[in-house]
């Protein structure tokens, strides 16, 4: 478990958002490194993420994080912009063809950028072709598809199958409430999780 | 009413409604939620059963002809999309016009109400549906009072009637011409879900939780008799049967428990109370991980609902509300979809053994039953339950 020290890291864990505006405006004001203050969100964000895993937080406080970073992410943008930010890698997400339920790719997403990641957004109902280009566009070595619908697993089977005849050297997570470990070998993906956390565990693997 | 369908049925609505009285019926009642693998089923694509009333129909049909089912949830489509597009519906997407044929259908949801909304819909939600909502949620009632907008008002009303209609003489042909026997006959939803799902949407109720709480609880306490009266009418004076209720935000984890507490349960609990005070049950579909809240739902009324599971622990469930209330569910829809008949059979074996025992037990899968369900494991639940599912 991330240990916080910084007052605004520990702010955004406790979803404090007032606080967060607070040492943002502040801090920005006293000329820290725009970057720096971005670090410490995302501690805070990281912290949030394990809250989740181990059940103290639910999805109402993740959502509600969410919001919180977005507000203060506004807040840093001007400030960020012509800044050469620091990404840990690249992952392109998406929720394949047929599927057009976004809610846990979303939380995903977030995790995943609240941890420092570049994060590909595809979007929804995303057919093969549009993940094997974007893979290819951003050399991610990371590819990771969601779904909600029993009935559009066969829809994630072929993206995986068309990634591996494809021969990129990218790993591929699956993710979604009905997903298991039968399901990842019937499809061949890499890893799978049914709980959106585990997202980051796995982009920590890949990208070490 | 031909004399042994007649016979089938009563036998049939004997069994299981004495399930939810939590008595031993002669054998232990089948209800399949099935929607679009009926469809399939039958031959039909999806975008026929979504646009043509008649094939939606005929599915159940063939399904009665085909199987040995004690209570059945009605055509697959819930919905016409005929109707949905006369109105220009941005919500709803459908096979053959947004998706491919046979695509199931999907919601496209989005916080439809803003939360400036709170107040006009406290103040009179009726009126804020009409004038705002509804122009918000179809593009062809855009322009309140336009020409174009009356004419898709008028559409709408005769559509929903023309599909109520038909599905009424459906349900009637159903009885007597395969003696099947209806699983539900009304519907309602959480109040919560009312607020949840199609006004303010997942994102939208969430924020609403730490920003403005005490207009989230104006507004469920406005929805309490709206739900109640809801359930009522459509009901339709039928007492028998359960009334439907498809549960959502409720589930675990969407709220913390604190929320739980405050937000999903008070006004939910009040409505089944009600309902049960006028004699109405509740089919408690409980969709998702229930097993935290089973302490407090065992709070309702004795035989109040029938508690369906889906992912909630099913030992739990027995445990705490076993004896209580009637179960139901809990046949992974995965394994309907890519597992062997011969892992059904085993599944739905254990489930009796285990969970059927001493009545108020009724066989159905986890989750309604969507097009990637297999025939050979429809047919092993049906067989598994009809040969160890005598009492």
């Amino acid at each position: 478990m991330t240990n916080l020290t910084d007052e605004l890291s520990i702010a955004i864990a406790e979803l404090d958002e007032d606080k967060v505006m607070a040492l943002v405006r502040e801090r920005l004001r006293a000329g820290v490194e725009p970057l720096e203050i971005v670090k410490k969100l995302q501690d805070g964000m990281t912290r949030v993420g394990e809250l989740f895993e181990t059940g103290e937080y639910y999805l109402s406080e993740l959502i509600n994080c969410g919001e919180i970073m977005k507000g203060a992410m506004g807040e840093l943008e001007p400030s960020l912009a012509g800044g050469e930010q620091k990404y840990r890698g690249n992952i392109v997400i998406g929720t394949v063809k047929g599927d057009i339920h976004d809610l846990g790719k979303n939380i995903v997403v977030m995790l995943l950028k609240g941890t420092g990641y570049n994060v590909i957004d595809l979007g929804v109902d995303v057919p093969p072709a549009k993940f094997i280009e974007a893979v290819k566009e951003n050399n991610a070595p990371l590819l990771a598809l969601s779904v909600l619908l029993t009935s559009c697993l066969d829809s994630m089977k072929e993206v995986v199958e068309e990634v591996k005849k494809s021969g990129l050297d990218v790993k591929v997570l699956i993710g979604g409430p009905i997903i298991d470990d039968q399901f990842r070998e019937y499809c061949g993906a890499d890893y799978s999780s049914n709980i959106a956390s585990d997202g980051v565990k796995y982009a920590e693997k890949v990208f070490g | 009413m031909a004399e042994d369908k007649l016979k089938l049925y009563e036998e049939r609505k004997k069994r299981y409604l004495a399930a939810m009285n939590l008595e031993k019926p002669d054998k232990v009642p089948i209800r399949l939620s099935l929607s679009e693998f009926v469809a399939k089923h039958a031959g039909y694509t999806l975008q026929e059963i979504y646009y043509e009333l008649e094939k939606n129909i005929d599915s159940i049909n063939k399904l009665l002809t085909d199987y040995d089912l004690d209570a059945i949830t009605g055509a697959p489509s819930l919905w016409w999309a005929s109707l949905h597009d006369a109105v220009g519906a941005k919500y709803l997407k459908f096979a053959g016009r947004e998706l491919d044929p046979n695509t199931q259908f999907q919601y496209h949801e989005e916080a439809y109400m803003l939360p400036e909304d709170y107040d006009a819909f406290i103040e009179n939600p009726t009126e804020w549906i009409l004038n705002t909502f509804l122009p918000r949620l179809h593009e062809e009632l855009s322009e309140p009072g336009s020409y174009r907008a009356n004419v898709s008002l008028i559409k709408g009303a005769a559509g929903m009637a023309m599909q109520q209609g038909m599905n009424q003489k459906a349900w009637a042909t159903w009885a007597a011409e395969y003696g099947g026997v209806p699983a539900f006959t009304a519907m309602s939803k959480a109040p919560f879900d009312t607020l949840a799902d199609t006004l303010r949407g997942l994102s939208g109720i969430m924020l609403d939780l730490y920003q403005r709480p005490e207009k989230v609880k104006a507004a469920l306490e406005v929805l309490i008799p709206h739900n109640i009266f809801y359930g009522m009418a459509t009901s339709g004076g039928e007492m028998e049967f359960p009334l439907f209720m498809p549960l959502h935000r409720g589930s675990f984890p969407f709220l913390n428990p604190k929320q739980w507490a405050e937000f999903y349960w008070p006004s939910l609990k009040q409505v089944i109370e009600a309902l049960w005070s006028k004699g109405k049950r509740t089919l408690f579909f409980a969709e998702g991980n229930w097993t935290p809240y089973l302490e407090s739902i065992a709070e309702l009324p004795e035989k109040s609902i029938v508690f369906h599971v889906d992912m909630t622990d099913m030992a739990k469930a027995k445990k705490i509300l076993g004896g209580r209330f009637c179960l139901s569910g809990n046949i992974p829809n995965m394994m309907l979809a890519y597992g062997k008949p011969e892992e059904v059979r085993d599944y739905v074996k254990r489930l009796i053994d285990e969970y059927a025992g001493d009545g108020g037990f009724i066989i159905d899968a986890a989750a309604v039953i969507q097009g990637d369900a297999r025939e050979e494991n429809i047919r092993a639940v049906i067989e598994a339950a009809r040969e160890y599912g005598v009492y």
